[in-house]
């Protein structure tokens, strides 16, 4: 039976030295002080074979994936360091497995004992003693002393100071261990911080207010296995890009690079989509491998036409949402970089006012609720939103689908004749959230849309809306607190969009909905109003957890347009 | 601005708004009106409101909602193009009885 560490520390003060606790603050210092095992370790198990009079010692440390002991460190006559035993094999091999002190008094006649390394180098081990390294996290290792110099076996005592000798070297093992991972971890992170970096560089940069082609990637992890592009040509055709490589991390990464650059290049050279296609996957199959491949559709947009031709591999349907309705235009080549010699059909079709939108699989993936968003979900989507300018549209279907949980890379892509001009700000004022105040804004946001020749009846309309609007943040968002509500109106194109913000705590936007009319009661009539008079709201939480955006749209042609 | 006038004509106690019934002061419109009603059946005139927010509105159903239950009459007076267009905009000008002055609620309520 081994000692308890109180009766050992008694043995060793009263007994004829105290160099055990000397030694034993000795190694803690040292293995505590430095992280490079190579340098302690042979010098924490030589001073331990010298106090414990041994002849030989060794450290075997565990490979857990392959399952076997290895020798690191060996002190004596014979050098094990390389040797490598099955985790249960020998003395060395018990002792970790039952995690438990083991002494072997007559090594010769104990079956337990590994004999190879004796009968290989006619060392003759007589007596040993085998202690695991155990930490909180298992157990690492086992150190293991063999011969004591004076002939006499090793007895509880010995295998009791071992024991605590142990303590500081386990735990400088797995300090080590730790800190190594750590640097690993960070230089992994500077690695995907750089391919990031690289690859947001791989998209095209926004273009000027009037540009066609919107896009915006939702990035599920650290690094994105999407990509879109677009460019001109020289004889005026807009060509645009949107793809997905299947996997994640950054293999697929690299592979998007590949894939983003190659169908670039093969688009910029004018050819039709389909032959486009094909070319990119010639070249994506000689380079593609491991279950990889890669989905895309391509395609050009003629202005002065209005026309569209593109082609698909292996991606989801493009959806044109034109006078309230969505259509499905499928092109069903198979994905790039399987096969070679594939055809890709050509889709042609004429955007004229309509809207067309290019999502990756992520976007149908996003989780809603227990199933998928789905191809369905997309298209709700999509005509929830129809009213609103299209920055804007990007921008709250986007974060529509990162309340929902994405899945996988989600990217979006929008074809549609915008007017040239840029989005303009009306109004911009910020007031306290106070009754009081409300109906200086209204008088405000009258005279402002009368300049901007809303007609009168819809101007009383819009002020009501409003003011509905910032009746709910007072009374429900602030609810007795104090702040200020932002309002701002900005007209882009023939949409009139209204936003207000406040500092309020978040609100779900799940609980705001109208009442039914039909109940005739007081109170809860302002969402119906703005429901009513708005052609789309919506609200949406600001990150962060503090605050409100409720973005309201109405479309009114511009003046000059109705004149 | 805004203002609120209660005035007795014989049975019926007429209360006429001026001005813009929003958040800021339509619980005391609504205070005015079921104060009212405790003795007497109401006609709010609404002709001279250029404006009614939804909580202007639930203070007048509150009002016709008080008067069912303690069988009074309760009716509007006057309405206002603004109002009226917020009345159909909840549905309500149906649900409410609109009069054109206090004339016609007196002989309604004679009657």
């Amino acid at each position: 039976m081994s000692a308890t560490a109180a009766d050992l520390l008694a043995h060793a003060a009263a007994g004829d030295d105290a160099r055990a606790f000397v030694l034993l603050a000795e190694l803690s210092e040292a293995l505590a002080v430095s992280l490079d095992l190579r340098r302690t370790l042979p010098f924490a198990l030589q001073r331990i074979a010298d106090y414990m009079e041994a002849e030989a010692a060794s450290l075997f440390l565990l490979d857990e994936d392959a399952g076997v002991l290895e020798c690191k460190v060996c002190i004596g006559p014979v050098d094990l360091r390389g040797l490598r035993l099955a985790s249960d094999q020998g003395i060395v091999g018990r002792s970790l497995t039952d995690k438990s002190v083991i002494i072997v008094a007559d090594a010769e006649q104990d079956p337990r004992v590994y004999k190879r390394v004796d009968e290989r180098t006619g060392f003759i081990t007589r007596s040993l003693v085998c202690v695991p390294l155990t930490t909180a996290k298992g157990t690492l290792g086992v150190l293991e002393l063999i011969n004591k110099r004076n002939g006499d076996p090793f007895d509880a005592i010995d295998a009791g100071i071992l024991r605590l000798l142990a303590a500081p070297t386990a735990m400088a093992i797995s300090n080590a261990r730790l800190a190594n991972e750590l640097v690993e971890q960070q230089r992994l992170k500077r690695e995907f911080d750089l391919a990031r970096r690289l690859q947001k560089l791989l998209l095209p940069k926004r273009r000027r207010a009037g540009f066609p082609l919107l896009a915006v990637n939702l990035p599920a992890h650290e690094i994105s296995g999407d990509f879109y592009d677009y460019f001109d040509l020289p004889d005026g055709r807009i060509g645009f890009v949107i793809g997905d490589v299947a996997g994640k991390g950054l293999d697929a990464a690299l592979l998007m690079t590949r894939a983003a650059s190659l169908l670039r290049w093969a688009g910029k050279d004018g050819l039709p989509p389909g032959a486009w296609l094909r070319r990119a996957n010639e070249e994506l199959c000689q380079t593609t491998h491991g279950g990889r491949f890669v989905c895309a559709a391509v395609g050009y947009y003629t202005r002065t036409s209005g026309e569209v031709v593109m082609a698909g591999a292996g991606f989801p349907p493009a959806l044109l949402y034109q006078t309230g309705l969505c259509t499905e235009y499928r092109s069903d080549g198979p994905p790039l970089g399987i096969v070679v010699g594939q055809e890709f059909h050509e889709v042609r079709l004429r955007l004229g006012d309509g809207a067309l939108y290019f999502f990756s699989d992520g976007a149908t993936d996003v989780r809603k609720g227990d199933g998928r968003l789905g191809q369905d979900g997309m298209r709700a989507l999509i005509e929830r939103y129809a009213g609103a300018a299209p920055e804007a549209r990007l921008r709250m279907m986007v974060s529509e689908l990162r309340q929902l949980r994405l899945v996988d890379d989600t990217t979006l892509l929008l074809l549609e004749e915008t007017h040239a001009r840029p989005p303009v700000v009306l109004l911009q004022q910020s007031f306290p959230a106070e009754a009081e105040r409300l109906r200086g804004m209204r008088a405000e946001l009258r005279r402002v849309l009368d300049s901007a020749g809303v007609p009168a009846d819809l101007r009383d309309r819009l002020v009501l809306a409003v003011d509905e609007a910032c009746c709910n943040i007072i009374r429900h968002a602030y609810a007795g607190g104090s702040g200020d509500i932002v309002l701002s109106l900005h007209r882009d194109g023939d949409v009139l969009e209204f936003e207000l913000r406040d500092d309020a705590p978040g609100v779900d936007p799940e609980r705001v909905t109208p009442r039914d009319l039909a109940e005739c009661r007081a109170g809860g009539l302002g969402v119906n109003f703005i429901d009513a008079l708005m052609d789309g709201w919506r609200l949406q939480p600001r990150a962060g957890g503090v605050g409100n955006v409720l973005r309201m749209w109405k479309r009114c042609p511009a003046a000059e347009e109705t004149a | 601005m805004n203002g609120i006038v209660s005035e007795r004509h014989g049975d019926l106690q007429l209360i006429k708004l001026e001005g813009e019934v929003d958040l800021s002061w339509s619980g005391r419109v609504r205070d005015a009106i079921l104060a009212a009603l405790d003795n007497a059946s109401v006609g709010v005139d609404l002709g001279q409101v250029s404006y009614i927010d939804s909580s202007g509105i639930a203070a007048l159903v509150e009002g016709l909602q008080t008067a069912r239950d303690s069988g009074r009459r309760f009716v509007l007076l006057a309405t206002s193009a603004p109002v009226l267009a917020v009345l159909e905009l909840a549905r309500l000008d149906r649900v409410f009885t609109l009069l054109p002055d206090l004339a016609a609620a007196r002989a309604a309520e004679a009657g």
